[in-house]
């Protein structure tokens, strides 16, 4: 990796598929980049999930190569736990505020022995398994985080000095403190992706009270070999699910959550997971509301077909309610649009909510650019420069921009790396090390 | 002379951590009582697993406490190695104690 220095082609904000893809594309073209992940890894949300659509990959093996290769790429500075602050067009280039945050340890010297986490005595809901299960105040990331560097979660800690006195390196600094560095850059690329709507938003769908009522980021991790259970279990009680529905569009294309678009991936990640359950669990009944199956993509629709042809029952209807019944079963109340109508009631081990794709961060206050009235990045010029933003040299790509699928995203954050090589060239800026 | 020799007569130098905890204004309330219930789930639960395997449900009930917070805290120490999976009793798996 880099050196932090303080002038730079390109800062990247965000490290996830995106992020890095746009970083490696300026980087093997011979510009310096910083890429910026508020979060201890890089990896974003593809790393977390089990395997991808439509070929069934597995998600971590296909996205941890791009996180070792942004990360030892000898032109791209990887910095990690650090929020952008600020950026301020001055010139052609920008003037970037960054705060670094405070691992509380040397990540110099930390060799992701995990001795200080086996020897921490909190456990607090894990952030990376959707608080399905532990991690504890100070921990490494996940098993496939990058960098493999512990962090100490201060908000949880109770200063017992255990992790320190078990550090073989010694790498433990409670003396570290948040660090404000200033860097220049001539062109920015904002990546900084998804999140998922909040499971409270809709109260008859059980308003998140309802534990075996999850999100679909949840079953993913439920499902990959290193969750939280080590197999697919229901989180109120263990029991091995039976029975699961899937409610299709319960956070999306509705005006009354403030969530009017399609989130594009929903029909295809809840298909992908169904046909996954039918293999996991023998004799499971997985059941799909839908109110259109959209599988728009390359092989999606012939996906949809082998999802049916192998056992996943997809039925056109609106899910009125969802509500508990006894030993934390859950009843569906279900308007079957293919039967005129008629109202049903079912009874489900679990349920998950395709819940919708919304901006997993705001620009304002931090980048003069604008959003769409969706909430995600507006890009003007959407026909012929996608990823062009409001602000002449920052450029976007990957789901900050709107939702979409991994292969759209590695596409449009390649189409921004283009734009920013193309913009840095004409406004002839040069980063010290590349001008030598 | 020794660095001990510069603090004040009866006090010694903070240690950076005690310095980070006066920094952050000490453990709050809410924490403490986090991390004493969360010790008293888990006595609970090891006690309950010494006796033999066990399902989430069967803990719930021998210990009486709620069957979610039953499922995180045994997740949790399976994660850490406490806890081992074992067969399936009638759709659930029974758990045992690591080195039981």
């Amino acid at each position: 990796m880099a050196d932090m220095r303080d002038r730079y082609d390109a800062l990247v904000i965000g490290g996830g598929i995106a992020g890095m893809q746009a970083a490696l594309d300026l980087g093997e073209q011979g510009f310096e980049v910083l890429l910026v992940e508020r979060t201890p890894s890089i990896g974003g949300v593809m790393v977390g999930l089990n395997k991808v659509f439509p070929t069934l990959d597995c998600s971590s093996c296909i996205c941890t190569p791009r996180m070792a290769e942004s990360a030892h790429h000898p032109r791209i500075r990887l910095q990690t736990y650090t929020e952008v602050r600020h950026v301020d067009a001055v010139g052609s280039g920008f003037g970037v505020e960054l705060e670094c945050k405070p691992r509380y340890l040397s990540e110099e010297t930390c060799i992701g022995c995990d001795e200080c986490e086996l020897a921490c005595p909190v456990e607090v809901p894990h952030e990376f398994d959707y608080g399905l299960g532990a991690r504890r105040a100070i921990y490494i990331p996940h098993g496939n985080a990058i960098p493999q560097k512990a962090v100490l979660d201060l908000e949880h800690c109770i200063f017992c000095g255990k992790c320190e006195k078990v550090c073989p390196t010694h790498c433990i600094d409670f003396t570290a403190e948040s660090r404000a560095v200033h860097v220049d850059v001539g062109t920015v690329i904002v990546a900084s992706g998804l999140d998922i709507l909040p499971m409270g938003k809709k109260p008859e769908y059980g308003g998140a009270k309802l534990p075996n009522v999850m999100n679909p980021l949840a079953m993913e991790r439920i499902q990959s070999s290193n969750g939280p259970y080590g197999r697919v279990l229901r989180p109120a009680d263990g029991k091995i699910p039976k029975s699961i529905a899937y409610v299709q569009c319960a956070g999306s294309r509705d005006r009354s959550i403030g969530v009017p678009y399609c989130s594009r991936v929903c029909c295809m990640y809840a298909l992908k997971q169904a046909l996954l359950l039918t293999h996991y669990i023998h004799g499971i009944e997985v059941t799909l509301y839908y109110m259109d199956i959209r599988a728009f993509g390359k092989g999606y629709e012939q996906f949809y077909r082998r999802a049916v042809r192998e056992g996943v029952k997809v039925v056109k209807g609106k899910v009125a309610r969802i509500t508990e019944a006894d030993n934390y079963d859950l009843l569906l109340r279900v308007e079957l649009l293919d039967e005129g109508g008629r109202v049903d009631e079912h009874r489900y081990d679990l349920v998950v909510l395709s819940q919708g794709l919304i901006p997993g961060w705001h620009p304002a206050g931090v980048i003069d650019i604008d959003e769409a009235d969706d909430g995600f990045i507006e890009t003007p010029e959407i026909k012929l420069n996608p990823s062009f933003t409001t602000l002449p040299g920052v450029f976007v790509g990957g789901v900050a921009a709107g939702p979409k699928d991994i292969p759209d995203a590695i596409v449009e954050a390649g189409e921004a790396a283009m734009a920013a090589a193309n913009y840095l060239i004409r406004t002839r800026w040069r980063s010290r090390s590349h001008a030598a | 002379m020794t660095d001990s020799t510069l603090s004040p007569v009866g006090t010694r130098p903070k240690r950076p951590i005690e310095v980070l905890r006066e920094r952050h204004g000490g453990i709050s309330g809410e924490l403490k009582t986090y991390v004493s219930n969360q010790q008293k789930v888990y006595k609970a639960l090891r006690t309950a697993l010494k006796a033999g395997p066990r399902t989430v449900p069967q803990l719930a009930a021998e210990c009486g406490i709620p069957s979610p917070e039953v499922m995180w805290h045994l997740m949790a120490l399976r994660r850490y190695g406490e806890v081992l999976d074992g067969p399936e009793e009638n759709g659930y798996l029974l758990y045992t104690l690591a080195g039981a």
